[in-house]
This record gives structure tokens, C-alpha cells and sequence, in this order.
């Protein structure tokens, strides 16, 4: 063991929790429900609370302006915007946030400037990067942004490191396609879009990022799992509730079985980051992470919609709102079985003697 | 009068394994079972009672067959964490298992509820391996209704009078005692008539019956009560109070159960029999394996994290039975896996010889029951729907 400590990592992590409390509000639904479909995609009361609650500086150190937490509590955070349904580019912008130069880094932190990460290229492969940047220009295409319309600034990864490209720059453009969740993803098409590179450890933060959102995955899949539950105590068919059925008991076991192993693998891939695990080691861990939330959430979503019967297929119906987000969300960063693949290539299980 | 073990000797090395980190006692355990262990590593089977012997006598001698038991009563008072590290440094090298049924279920029952005199009676011979339990639990007509058992002891004076049968004893045939559950009061609710008693195996009227299981083994048991006449002295806690006894022992065997040997076990055979096959260039068997292995990574975090809890908190969580169903329900997987991926060479009867002895089918049938004793997975679902996540009955 280093010196880090689970039970200070655990305190912050609640005061973290507290800090969202909001997202936990009854009237939670009904925010993101008029943001759907709507550019840019986050309501500026949400951004004004990112902002005035400090998470962009979560990951920051204290020198540079940040609270200088660990990926401890940047996966608790993560997890209770999953809860709320706070769209899910912001658990990337925060990993990103300490891979900014400071003259960027005060509108960042004050709320006034949106950096987006732009990783992905080609579909199904979220490494494949064929960008090049030159001198102080990039050619490229970037796809799958989430919430694209809400950057001013894009973080996009090049076969030369990464580097900044502003919403505005001359040489970029930019389409959306939408999302069944109401969100919307940008393409980005550079021709010598004038950037500025960045230093630091990209692969490391895209490592937290994914990370990150296995996190969001699995508060959305508590928040939809606990509608499900609190249905079935009070939904009745043929006399009495529902959820006295063992039919329907032994599948929300499962459901539950499969989040608290989410939970775990996520707890332990944080705890391995924080006490300074190598990169090999974090990238097992990571994916081994993504791979479960990735599975657990649509299994959890499609339970809840099974399970409310007729309602569940309406759009009234709260637990369609974490259906269709985690059928975005669940391949961000890499899909189940690209990080099943990934695992099996790092781990080279074919070589490794199994201890028994 | 004291119990044997209670020597100064005792005392200071118990304190002195109490005063080690968890990480300094890890490596002790290990060391000195490395240097101690004198029997076949990775048995596959339990080994009789005489055959494990040497093994219990050294654990016992050293402290470490009874680390939780208060040291006044012959025990080492360690931690919980020290021992499970005890537990799972055995499992680690590949010792045998015994029959630990003394040490784990009765000596903390009479260490609770037993009277002095069934202290100082039972406490040492446990210690010592004179005495060996099998449990008396499971009839024909309650399993997983277990409280709905039947066999009965009547009042005669000082003694009682028992008449019916158990079934899933297992062991009985190698037992010199039974602790078994019995119906005291036939007149109240099912949970309030039953009683604890202790037997010994050659009392008048007990007989015992092996049952073929599917491997061809016989550790389970019949045994039969036909008027077998029980001291009153041989009741534990109090009258018509067995099920609450019972029930507030039901401590870390349940995070015994979650220890993930099983299925890490099946999966290197798995591994073994991929190569065997050549499947590791089947793209989708690798897939396969793949999964198993992340499932046993992610258990191993759930147990460790159970593990934790209890450790700071002192009480075993109200989801603990999740590493039951979790570590079961993988180890079926990981077989089932071995019936399809074997082909062939799934359905025989001995195992490969030429190949480290891999043999599938004996695994996929070791798997069935885990699953079954212990309480079935349908009712450990049962009990997570109704009491962790508030389900209505």
C-alpha cells in the first residue's frame, strides 16, 4: 500500500455526492426531458453548476487553481451525473481539464469555456487516430463528439500528441447527427485548422475519461434500477404486487448482483490509478471496468422497461430516458467487446499461467 | 479446571500473532505452512478424517485451527481478516480440506449458548480432533424449508427421545458427533419449536446410510433416529430456541463461500483445455475465456470489498449472500463451458492422465451442488429481492 488513504478518499467522495445533491431532485426528469433535442445539449443552469461547484478543477491540482482530488472521487462525481442524467461530455471535460495551458484554464474554471475531447475517427476502433498535426495546424476528421455544439474549444488527439482547436478556427467545420437520447454527436472536419498543442499525459486522462463513464453507467443504472423497484412495490396485477413475484425477484437479484459488480471493479480500477499502478495495469483495470458497466447498464435499462409492462415503452416513462442513454453512452470510449479484446490482448491470457 | 490448551505458551503466541500486521501474518501463515504441510497438495477430494489427521493435529498445535475462538477457551482471539488470510494461504499452497465442522460451527455455538460444563467437555476434544461433527440439519421433507423439519425429541424425564431422519449429513459415516435441529414443541409456529441438540454417533438407534451422489462419491448420509435417548445435559441454549441459535452463527462461512478457489481453479483448467484443443485460436472461445476471467476478477473485488466491510464494521452486510450466488454461479459457467469446449472428451469417466489429470466432467458435476447447499440460488434470490431490495412477500 502507498500512502493513499480510502477513508480520506471516501470522505471527499461523499462531500462530492452531496455537492450533487440536486441531481438526486424529484423534478430531475423533467430538466433533462426539455433538453432533449435542443443545441447545445446542456442547460446553462446545469453548465452555471459545474462552474460554481468546481468539478472542471476536480481532477486540477491545488497549485493550478483545482481541488487536486484523486479518480476516487472523479468516479463518484461521474456516478452521480450518470444519476441525473447531466449530459455525459462533462465527466470527459473534467479528465481533460488538467492537460490545459493556464491561460485557458481560468474561463475553464469559471464556466465561461467548454473544452471538448475529440478521440474518435473511425467506427468501432476508439484508438485509430489518422490526424496529423503540422507546425501549428491539423488535418483531419474527428466523429462521434458528444455534445459537440457545446465546446468552444476541441481537444483532438493527432498521430502527432494532442492539441487545441477553437470552435471558431478558420479550417474547421462541423455537422451533427443526432441521438436517440436527444443528445447529438459532432463531426469535425479539419483542413490546417490552426491548434495549439498541449503537453502532458493524454493516453493517461482518455484512460480516466473512460473510466469516468463506466461511473456515469452505473449512477444511471442505480437511478433506473431504484424506478423499477419502487414500481414494483406499488404496482398491482392479480391482487397484490408485482414485485412478489419470483419471477421478477430473481431477475432484479440479477440486475442487482451485476450492478454491485460494476460497482467494485469500478472502486478497485479508481484505487489502483490513485495509488500510481502503471500503465499497463490501468488499462487492464479500465477495461475490465468499461466491459462491465458497458453490459450491466443495458441489461439494467431493458429490465426496467420489461418490467413496466405497456408503460415502460412509452416516452412518459423515466426509465426510457437511461434506455436510450445508455444505448449512446454504453459504446463511448470503446464498447463491451472492444474492451473484453483489449483486456484479452494486454493480459495475453492465451501465454499466462493461470494460478489455481 | 481449564482447558488444555491454555498454557502460558498459548497465550503469549496468540498475542504474538495478534500483534502482527495483517501483511506480517500473511507471510508467517505462508512460511509455516510451506514448512509444516505433510500431505498430497491439491487433493480434489475431502480426505477422511484419519488420513488428514497430521494436518488438523499441526494447525491445532500451532494456533491456527481455531483463530477466532477467545483464547480462554483455547483458541488464538485473532481477527477476522487473520482468518480468512489463514484460510486462504491453505487454499493458496493447496492443502487439504477436512472436516472443520468443530471449529467453525460448533465450538463458536457452545462458546455462545453452551453451558461450562459442555465448554469444558467439548471445547478441548474439538481441539484435539477426538470428537468430529457432521451436521443434522436437512430432512427428506425439509430442505429448503428447513424449518419445517420434523424429527422429534420427547421429554422422559432427564432425557429426551429421538425419532425421525436426516438426510445431507455429510460425513456422518466418518462423525463421531452430531449437532443436529429437532422439533420440541409441535403445538406453535414452525420457527418456535425447535431445539439444538448434541448426540454421539454410536448412541442406541442411530444408523447411518451413504448416498451415491453423481461423481460416485458417498460423503453425504442418511441417518436415522430410531428412540434414541439424549440427555437433557446435551441441549444447546434454550429450549424451542434452536432456530434463533442457529441463525445468529451464520458468520464468516458466508464469506467462506464467496472465496473464489472454485472458479479459479475451473478457469486454469479451462485454460488448460484450450490448449489442449487448440481453441486459443478460435476467436470466439477466447471471447469466451475472456468473460470467465473478468467475472472472476470482478468477484474477487466483490469479496474483497465484502471482506473490508466487515473487517471496519465488525457485522456482515445484509447483501453478503451475493458472493454465494456470484462464486457459484461462475463456477457453473466456467464448466458448462468445459462440457461444450470438451467435446468429446466431456463424458468420460476417468480423467486424462497424459494431460495432468484434466478432468471435465468430474468438474462439471463437483459444480451442481454448490449451488444447492447452503441454501439453493432461488432461495438466496429469495431473500436478497425480499430483504435487500425490499420486494414485497
Amino acid at each position: 500500500m502507498t500512502g493513499y488513504s480510502t477513508e480520506v478518499g471516501e470522505e471527499n467522495a461523499r462531500m462530492i455526492r452531496e455537492s450533487a445533491g440536486f441531481l438526486r431532485a424529484a423534478d430531475r426528469m423533467a430538466t433533462v426531458r426539455a433538453t432533449r433535442h435542443q443545441a447545445p445539449g446542456i442547460t446553462p443552469q446545469d453548465w452555471a453548476v459545474v462552474a460554481e461547484m468546481g468539478w472542471m478543477g476536480l481532477r486540477l491540482s491545488e497549485e493550478r487553481g483545482g481541488v487536486g482530488f484523486g479518480v476516487t472521487e472523479f468516479c463518484a462525481l461521474a456516478e452521480e451525473l450518470g444519476r441525473g442524467l447531466l449530459p455525459e461530455f462533462v465527466v470527459s471535460s473534467i479528465a481533460i481539464a488538467p492537460l490545459l495551458p493556464d491561460a485557458l484554464l481560468g474561463p475553464v474554471l469559471a464556466g465561461g469555456h467548454i473544452v471538448i475531447p475529440a478521440w474518435y475517427e473511425k467506427l468501432g476502433e476508439p484508438d485509430h487516430v489518422e490526424a496529423a498535426l503540422a507546425g501549428d495546424t491539423i488535418t483531419g476528421t474527428k466523429r462521434f463528439i458528444a455534445s459537440a455544439q457545446a465546446a468552444h474549444s476541441f481537444l483532438v488527439t493527432t498521430g502527432q500528441g494532442a492539441a487545441l482547436v477553437e470552435a471558431t478556427a478558420p479550417g474547421l467545420s462541423l455537422t451533427t447527427q443526432a441521438l436517440v437520447d436527444g443528445g447529438h454527436f459532432g463531426e469535425l472536419a479539419l483542413t490546417a485548422a490552426p491548434a495549439t498543442p498541449v503537453s502532458g499525459d493524454v493516453a493517461r486522462a482518455r484512460e480516466e475519461a473512460t473510466l469516468g463513464i463506466a461511473a456515469y453507467l452505473l449512477g444511471m443504472a442505480e437511478a433506473c434500477f431504484a424506478i423499477t423497484r419502487d414500481y414494483l412495490t406499488v404496482r398491482e396485477q392479480f391482487g397484490r404486487a408485482i414485485g412478489s413475484f419470483q419471477a421478477l425477484q430473481h431477475r432484479m437479484v440479477d440486475a442487482y448482483l451485476q450492478i454491485e459488480l460494476a460497482r467494485v471493479s469500478i472502486a478497485k480500477a479508481a484505487r489502483i490509478i490513485d495509488e500510481g499502478a502503471d500503465d499497463a495495469e490501468v488499462a487492464r483495470a479500465v477495461s475490465r471496468a468499461k466491459a462491465r458497466a458497458s453490459d450491466m447498464v443495458l441489461l439494467v435499462t431493458r429490465e426496467g422497461v420489461q418490467m413496466h409492462g405497456g408503460m415502460g415503452y412509452t416516452d412518459d416513462c423515466d426509465v426510457g430516458l437511461f434506455l436510450r442513454k445508455a444505448m449512446v453512452v454504453a459504446t463511448a470510449h470503446g464498447s463491451a467487446g472492444w474492451h473484453r479484446r483489449r483486456y484479452a490482448r494486454l493480459a495475453d491470457l492465451r501465454n499466462s499461467r493461470l494460478a489455481a | 479446571m481449564t482447558t488444555d490448551p491454555m498454557t502460558t505458551e498459548h497465550i503469549a503466541r496468540a498475542a504474538a500473532d495478534a500483534a502482527l500486521t495483517d501483511e506480517e501474518f500473511r507471510l508467517v501463515v505462508r512460511d509455516w505452512i510451506a514448512e509444516t504441510y505433510m500431505l498430497e497438495r491439491n487433493l480434489r477430494i475431502r480426505p477422511s478424517f484419519d488420513y488428514a489427521r497430521p494436518w488438523y493435529n499441526a494447525l491445532s498445535a500451532r494456533g491456527f485451527l481455531a483463530p477466532g475462538w477467545p483464547v480462554e477457551h483455547g483458541g488464538s482471539g485473532l481477527s477476522i481478516m487473520k482468518q480468512v488470510i489463514i484460510v486462504e494461504e491453505q487454499e493458496r499452497f493447496g492443502c487439504c480440506r477436512m472436516n472443520e465442522m468443530g471449529v467453525v460451527m460448533v465450538g463458536p455455538l457452545l462458546i455462545r449458548y453452551g453451558t461450562p460444563e459442555q465448554q469444558q467437555f467439548f471445547l478441548p476434544k474439538i481441539l484435539s480432533g477426538e470428537i468430529r461433527w457432521c451436521q443434522g440439519y436437512s430432512e427428506p421433507g425439509a430442505g429448503s424449508d428447513l424449518a419445517s423439519l420434523r424429527t422429534e425429541a420427547v421429554r422422559d424425564g432427564d432425557e429426551w427421545v429421538v425419532n425421525g431422519q436426516k438426510i445431507w449429513t455429510t460425513r456422518a459415516n466418518d462423525a463421531t458427533w452430531i449437532f443436529a435441529l429437532l422439533r420440541t414443541d409441535k403445538t406453535v409456529a414452525k420457527h418456535a419449536g425447535i431445539s439444538m441438540f448434541l448426540m454421539p454417533m454410536d448412541s442406541p438407534g442411530i444408523t447411518v446410510k451413504g448416498i451415491r451422489d453423481l461423481t460416485g462419491g458417498e460423503e453425504l448420509c442418511h441417518t436415522f433416529f430410531e428412540n434414541v435417548r439424549v440427555p437433557h445435559a446435551n441441549l444447546v441454549g434454550e429450549l424451542n430456541k434452536g432456530w434463533a441459535v442457529n441463525s445468529s452463527l451464520l458468520g464468516l462461512e458466508r464469506v467462506y463461500v464467496g472465496l473464489p478457489k472454485h472458479s479459479a481453479h475451473g478457469l486454469a483448467r479451462l485454460h488448460d483445455l484450450m490448449t489442449l484443443t487448440g481453441a486459443w485460436d478460435d476467436e470466439a472461445a477466447v471471447d469466451r475465456f475472456t468473460q470467465f476471467q473478468l467475472d472472476l476478477e470482478d468477484h474477487i473485488a466483490l469479496y474483497e470489498a465484502a471482506l473490508e466491510q466487515v473487517v471496519r464494521t465488525g457485522e456482515y452486510p445484509a447483501n453478503i449472500s451475493l458472493l454465494k450466488l456470484s462464486q457459484t454461479e461462475l463456477y457453473h459457467r466456467i464448466t458448462e463451458a468445459m462440457m461444450d469446449m470438451g467435446g468429446e472428451i466431456a463424458g468420460l469417466f476417468d480423467p486424462l492422465v497424459e494431460h495432468d489429470n484434466l478432468f471435465l466432467s468430474n468438474q462439471f458435476l463437483l459444480a451442481r451442488p454448490t449451488t444447492i447447499y447452503g441454501g439453493t440460488s432461488e432461495v438466496q434470490r429469495n431473500i436478497l429481492a425480499t430483504r435487500v431490495l425490499g420486494l414485497p412477500k
